[in-house]
């Protein structure tokens, strides 16, 4: 098991700022923001947030390198399937409507 | 670990990990050289599953996400119908629930038992806590009218969200969204609070010890998953347009 080990004391404070990005995401959505800003702020806040759980409460931070290659290939995965799709989704409109090309 | 090194021990944890040790004879898989092999197995089998389950996850968020890029002005109308009060309360539970059974493994690891129960019950509450809310949530869903093919009246959509008749079929895919990814979500929480109650009896019953809390380890980190999913419903679902006061639900 895992040699290394995070204090209590540090799970207190990264559960207490997990909360305050919480207060933040909310708050943000009472501005009146541009179309989809408000996801891109939701998104990278929640990134943040999922970051830090990862790290701290799953142990990524303290674990072996075999675990470390898992969560690597696991964003990379989904990577590819939000990159891929997405190209296709929003470049749809992008090009003129060409018969017979 | 080394049993050898004071530098991680104290004498009273050392000895905790000496009475132990026919524990963790009996605790020893015959496949495994010793029982940091073991858990090192099982908590990479844990981060595999976990793998899986963020491409099960992930098709359905790109999935939303393509359509609020397609239907921003319908998606955005019926998020701001959902309860975004439940579903933030709903995320501060989750989160502390976290810290409660990432408490629960640093009891195990240090041989707490009463802690290790205690913060286990604790977790498992929180998470019936979050399943009491979303049933709260799913009532004034239900009383709203954001049912499609149950409880869905399509003219209120267009004479009070001003939608045109073509939206509305747009706000109808958004609530899938919603049913689907909630309902399954509420399902992973719901197996996920059974396994954190069973670790509570196992751990009542001194099931574990420093030297073998493998399964509480490997429960955390689907716990933490889920948890991780919500963070992510909550700007995707709850907070896809401009809140006002006026959004308030009761």
């Amino acid at each position: 098991m895992a040699e290394r080990v995070i204090s209590s004391l540090s799970y207190m404070v990264v559960c207490i700022i997990l909360v305050l990005m919480t207060f933040v995401t909310v708050s943000v959505s009472f501005i009146h923001l541009l179309q989809f800003w408000h996801i891109a702020f939701g998104l990278i806040i929640g990134l943040t947030k999922a970051s830090l759980v990862v790290l701290f409460f799953m142990h990524a931070l303290i674990s072996d390198r075999v675990t470390r290659i898992v969560i690597a290939v696991s964003c990379f995965w989904l990577g590819l399937l939000v990159i891929l799709t997405l190209c296709d989704y929003l470049s749809r409109n992008a090009m003129p409507f060409m018969p017979g090309h | 670990m080394k049993l050898s090194d004071s530098t991680i021990w104290t004498p009273e944890e050392r000895a905790i990990i000496e009475q132990d040790t026919m524990l963790a004879r009996h605790r020893l898989e015959e496949q495994y050289a010793n029982l940091e092999q073991q858990h090192e197995t099982a908590a990479l089998g844990m981060w595999v599953f976990l793998a899986t389950e963020v491409m099960f996850f992930g098709a359905l968020f790109v999935g939303l996400g393509a359509y609020i890029y397609l239907h921003h002005e319908a998606f955005e109308k019926a998020s701001e119908k959902l309860n975004w009060i439940i579903g933030g309360v709903n995320t501060v539970v989750l989160l502390v629930s976290s810290l409660m059974m990432v408490l629960a493994v640093h009891a195990a690891k240090a041989g707490k038992q009463r802690g290790l129960f205690l913060f286990l019950v604790l977790t498992a509450l929180l998470g019936i806590c979050f399943l009491c809310l979303k049933g709260l949530e799913y009532y004034t869903d239900w009383r709203d009218n954001l049912i499609p093919g149950w409880r869905f009246d399509e003219q209120e959509w267009i004479d009070r969200a001003h939608l045109t008749p073509n939206q509305v079929p747009q706000v109808k895919l958004f609530l899938m969204f919603y049913w689907t990814m909630t309902g399954l979500h509420a399902l992973h929480v719901t197996l996920g609070i059974g396994a954190v109650l069973a670790m509570a009896v196992l751990a009542r019953r001194g099931h574990f010890s420093p030297v073998y809390y493998s399964p509480v380890d490997v429960t955390a980190l689907y716990w933490h998953f889920v948890d991780t999913v919500w963070i992510f419903l909550l700007p995707m679902l709850y907070l896809i347009g401009t809140h006002t006061a006026a959004d308030l639900h009761f």
